[in-house]
């Protein structure tokens, strides 16, 4: 007779057997809800195919004259991400000090601090984009500052987690010795931390990178916001080579920021 | 920094009771991060100045934002029906496209993992072509699926889909190629064939990786799904966005208060489980 060896253990299995009943409960309620039906797509897919084969392919480039145009929305949206990342960091990097309990010369509002952080980032950048065009107008400026916000909130969160993972024997033998509050941050945090922070910085950049293009397609300039008018107005076969000229960004600034994650933490 | 952080403690009796500074500093310091500083900073001024961002205006413009916030914090709960049906459709739609993602994910990371078919052409090209899918932000599958499908929760669940698809693909064929060759090879000797390896050894191996990244996903799906509506899908990025462009600032301050809420709880969750999982 054939026996059946488990392979995992008893307690996990039952685990396991929680969250798939779990998953399939959601499932049922949610696509009751939004009467979302997989048949549905599946029976439009002779629609979704020619959608794909006719409006989209071949792509096909912009008209000559728009193509100066195009390359320099490209330059605006990573220049949206570099700067406003770079100059979320510095403020991130203050807030974070008074934001860590073992590291602030204020520890009582380390809390208010981080939960200040924590509001900020659970409402997405898009929306405060939005809460910020209605109060500042349309523009590129108005993006920058959406970015800022999330990734401000975003760093002061990691690198609130950096310190308290790194730096507490140190900071607390200088605390003995008589050190103040910039000795201390200069002379135990900074170096102890730096390659860390410098390396959320990276990721940031990276996240940016696409947040910014969202931003833009909200009224925020660049490249994003190319696309979308490219798609607004049915030119499909133009709107896919921008798309790809977006992927294309995307995954020379992930290679980049690879390799200089690898010689920071070296 | 471990080396560093010992030799900070090292206190030093000098014998003619002199003040002697003892270094802290990191000796081995990398020579690269200056470097890299510096860059940075050529790199943020240049984007500075090529933006031309208007500042004088921008500042001047700073008590409207107070304005606004304050129009935001009188709550309006008059439309509260209409904002608790999207929010609701927004959670289902992003409930929905993680759990179409992860069976999807889990099969096309099949594909992907290298140990799984030991095909090296079929991983490269499906790793390939997910990298291309997860470039492209989320918003714009959304918008594309938007102008196939039509309005309605199916762009946003076919959308969302695409990029998660992408992701876990990635992640996962990551986990499943963790899995020690010994264990594929010992029940590839009993003759099991590929499928039965994959379902007996590495996918439960890999659940407890799945079950965290799924819920990090979750996070991620969403705030995108609360975004969704601002560019032309339905939920509570719609509500917010209309009711904004409408300054009906009250119903949009309750709309966002409550993705806030949401997310903040799906965090708080997150956080209990990876604790209970590590």
């Amino acid at each position: 007779m054939k026996k059946r060896i488990p392979l995992i253990a008893h307690d996990l299995k039952r685990l396991y057997t929680a969250f798939i009943i779990t998953a399939l409960v959601l499932f049922v309620v949610c696509s009751f809800l939004t009467e979302f039906n997989v048949m549905t797509l599946i029976a439009n897919s002779d629609a979704f195919w020619e959608f794909i084969t006719e409006d989209f392919f071949p792509p096909a480039l912009p008209k000559t004259s728009r193509i100066p145009g195009v390359l320099s929305s490209v330059l605006v949206t990573l220049a949206l991400a570099m700067s406003s990342t770079a100059i979320a960091a510095v403020l991130a990097f203050f807030t974070a000090l008074f934001g860590s309990e073992k590291v602030s010369p204020f520890p009582r509002f380390a809390k208010v601090v981080r939960g200040f952080a924590t509001f900020l980032r659970n409402i997405p950048a898009l929306v405060w984009a939005f809460i910020l065009f209605s109060s500042l107008g349309i523009g590129t400026g108005v993006g920058f500052v959406a970015l800022c916000i999330t990734s401000f909130a975003f760093m002061v969160r990691a690198f609130v987690e950096t310190m308290e993972d790194v730096s507490q024997d140190c900071v607390e033998s200088l605390q003995a010795v008589g050190a103040t509050f910039p000795q201390r941050v200069s002379q135990a945090i900074l170096p102890s931390c730096l390659s860390g922070f410098l390396s959320w910085f990276l990721y940031c950049v990276e996240v940016n990178i696409r947040a910014s293009t969202i931003v833009g397609m909200v009224g925020g300039g660049g490249v994003g916001l190319t696309l979308f008018s490219y798609i607004k107005s049915f030119q499909y076969d133009i709107a896919f080579s921008i798309i790809l000229l977006i992927a294309v960004m995307v995954i020379a600034v992930d290679q980049i920021t690879g390799k200089l994650r690898k010689e920071i933490l070296k | 920094m471990s080396v560093n952080s010992k030799e900070n403690i090292l206190v030093l009796n000098s014998p003619k009771n002199k003040p002697k500074r003892i270094p802290v500093k990191c000796k081995q310091t990398n020579r690269f991060i200056p470097v890299f500083l510096i860059g940075v900073v050529v790199l943020s001024v240049l984007s500075l100045v090529y933006l031309e961002i208007d500042w004088i205006k921008m500042f001047s413009r700073i008590p409207q934002i107070g304005e606004v916030f304050w129009d935001l914090g009188h709550l309006d709960f008059a439309n509260i029906d209409l904002i608790f049906t999207s929010l609701i459709e927004t959670i289902s739609i992003a409930v929905l496209s993680l759990l179409y993602s992860l069976i999807l994910g889990i099969i096309f990371g099949m594909f992907a993992a290298r140990n799984v078919f030991n095909i090296p052409f079929l991983s490269v090209i499906t790793q390939s072509f997910f990298t291309f899918l997860r470039a492209v932000p989320t918003p714009v599958w959304v918008l594309l699926m938007l102008v196939c499908l039509g309005m309605g929760p199916q762009a946003g669940v076919a959308g969302l889909c695409v990029h998660t698809t992408a992701f876990f693909t990635k992640s996962f064929a990551q986990s499943f190629e963790s899995i020690p060759d010994e264990t594929i090879e010992a029940l590839e000797v009993t003759g099991a064939n590929k499928l039965t390896v994959f379902t007996n050894a590495i996918l439960p191996a890999a659940v407890s990786q799945i079950v965290a990244w799924a819920g990090m996903r979750l996070e991620t799906n969403f705030s995108e799904c609360a975004i969704l509506g601002m560019v032309g899908a339905g939920g509570i990025g719609f509500v917010i966005s209309n009711s904004l462009q409408g300054y009906d600032y009250g119903t949009a301050g309750v709309a966002i208060l409550l993705v806030f809420i949401v997310a903040y709880c799906i965090e708080r969750i997150f956080v209990r489980i990876k604790k209970k999982f590590a």
